[in-house]
């Protein structure tokens, strides 16, 4: 069960969020409500799947000298038709997340992935390390959400819980993203340490 | 296979290649999806139109072709008699907080606000963006919540006032109540509202030529 074991690590030992830091831009500047963080986790792992996919399928046609511009040939083309997708399918998605997607292009998962992982392994062992990773940053991506838009708006998944006079509008600014991230770092890492 | 050598030959082939394959994958997903996003696209219009000249009046109507000019987006709707309702103007305005903010304002043959929409925006999601339904809620309405929130953090604060239905930027100060104006912004979204109001009333100068803002505005919307 190899390929299970992968997709177990990207979401926990490995995962891109708390545990490798990595993406952290659309990290905080999309999870203001629970939606929009899932979204945005979805779409990535869509193009991480496709990148992983193609790269690894191509690693032995591409010499390492252009792998770089080669790969972000590859991972910005994938973006691309997902927003077109986006834009003529799910509209109102797009309409909420439509200035993010294009920044999955510059996200360093990918890259990262591509470069890490893809580069080296077979085509089924990428796929499944693509759908590891992606629901890695999935879940933490909903995680901050939730807890933003809780604190913030009063609401989980647009679904209003609290009055408005009790929102603190700071948890759905950029210091309540990095007040949300830090917390929610430490809780993981103590976790972690206590069943080590 | 053997991984190919890096050597100019090689690099140069393989990233055309790619670089065609690529192109034509993207050539080949706007053509499928082109179609699809200009209808979603005119439907917005439609809709947008309907909404902020009728908006729950039920009557037949006709709208003329769109008439564009200086960067604004003119849509007259008749009744069945051929008489004008009102115009829809598209306008945008480039400095919301997060980017441009593409608002259409419906007014009557007097210039009076029928109602309004945003088409785009990139504002924050649970702040800017509530603009859409911000400067319709009526003056003084009061969000329910249960009393004991109210016996814990005291009763609401009174509204000011905040719809702009019903105004006319040629009689009415259309600007935030911080500079001197009629508005009040948006909880925290300054900037938004400084630039959805912005572009309402740049939509009615170029609909009816002046609005009551200008002379202040001049200095204070520019910033």
């Amino acid at each position: 069960m190899n390929y299970f074991k992968t997709i177990i690590n990207g979401i926990v030992k490995e995962n891109p969020t708390f545990v490798l830091l990595l993406g952290m831009c659309p990290t905080l500047a999309t999870t203001t409500s629970a939606i929009n963080g899932m979204g945005m986790g979805l779409a990535t792992m869509f193009v991480l799947i496709c990148s992983n996919t193609f790269i690894s399928l191509l690693k032995n046609l591409i010499p390492d000298g252009v792998r770089i511009p080669c790969y972000i040939v590859v991972i910005a083309s994938f973006v691309t038709v997902l927003q077109m997708l986006m834009q003529a399918y799910v509209p109102d998605l797009y309409k909420t997340l439509g200035i993010f997607i294009p920044l999955i292009v510059v996200n360093c998962i990918i890259l990262g992935r591509a470069e890490a992982f893809a580069a080296k392994n077979n085509v089924l062992a990428s796929v499944c390390d693509g759908i590891g990773i992606g629901i890695g940053f999935t879940l933490a991506l909903t995680l901050l959400g939730i807890v933003r838009e809780f604190l913030g708006n009063g609401a989980f998944f647009g679904y209003q819980i609290l009055p408005s006079s009790m929102n603190m509008l700071v948890f759905v600014l950029a210091p309540g993203a990095f007040i949300t991230l830090g917390l929610l770092i430490a809780i993981v890492n103590s976790i972690k340490n206590r069943k080590a | 296979m053997k991984k190919l050598q890096s050597n100019i030959t090689n690099m140069a082939l393989v990233l055309t290649l790619i670089a065609v394959v690529a192109a034509g994958l993207l050539a080949w997903v706007n053509n499928v999806t082109s179609g699809p996003i200009k209808e979603i696209n005119d439907q917005a219009i439609e809709n947008g139109i309907k909404s902020v000249i009728l908006g729950d009046r039920n009557i037949e109507f006709t709208v003329d072709d769109p008439v564009e000019r200086e960067g604004f987006i003119f849509h007259s709707v008749n009744d069945k008699k051929g008489n004008l309702i009102g115009t829809a103007v598209e306008s945008t305005d480039k400095n919301g907080f997060g980017g441009a903010l593409k608002v259409m304002v419906g007014f009557d043959p007097e210039g009076v606000i029928l109602g309004y929409t945003v088409l785009e925006h990139s504002e924050t999601p649970g702040l800017g963006a509530q603009a859409d339904g911000w400067f319709r809620q009526k003056s003084g309405e009061v969000k329910e919540q249960p009393a004991v929130v109210n016996v814990l953090l005291g009763a609401p604060g009174k509204p000011g006032n905040h719809n702009i239905i019903g105004m006319n930027p040629g009689d009415d100060m259309m600007i935030v109540s911080k500079d001197g104006g009629a508005v009040d912004a948006i909880t925290a979204s300054t900037i938004t509202s400084k630039a959805f109001l912005r572009a309402v009333n740049a939509a009615y100068k170029a609909a009816f030529g002046y609005t009551a803002a200008d002379a202040v505005s001049g200095a204070s919307s520019q910033n």
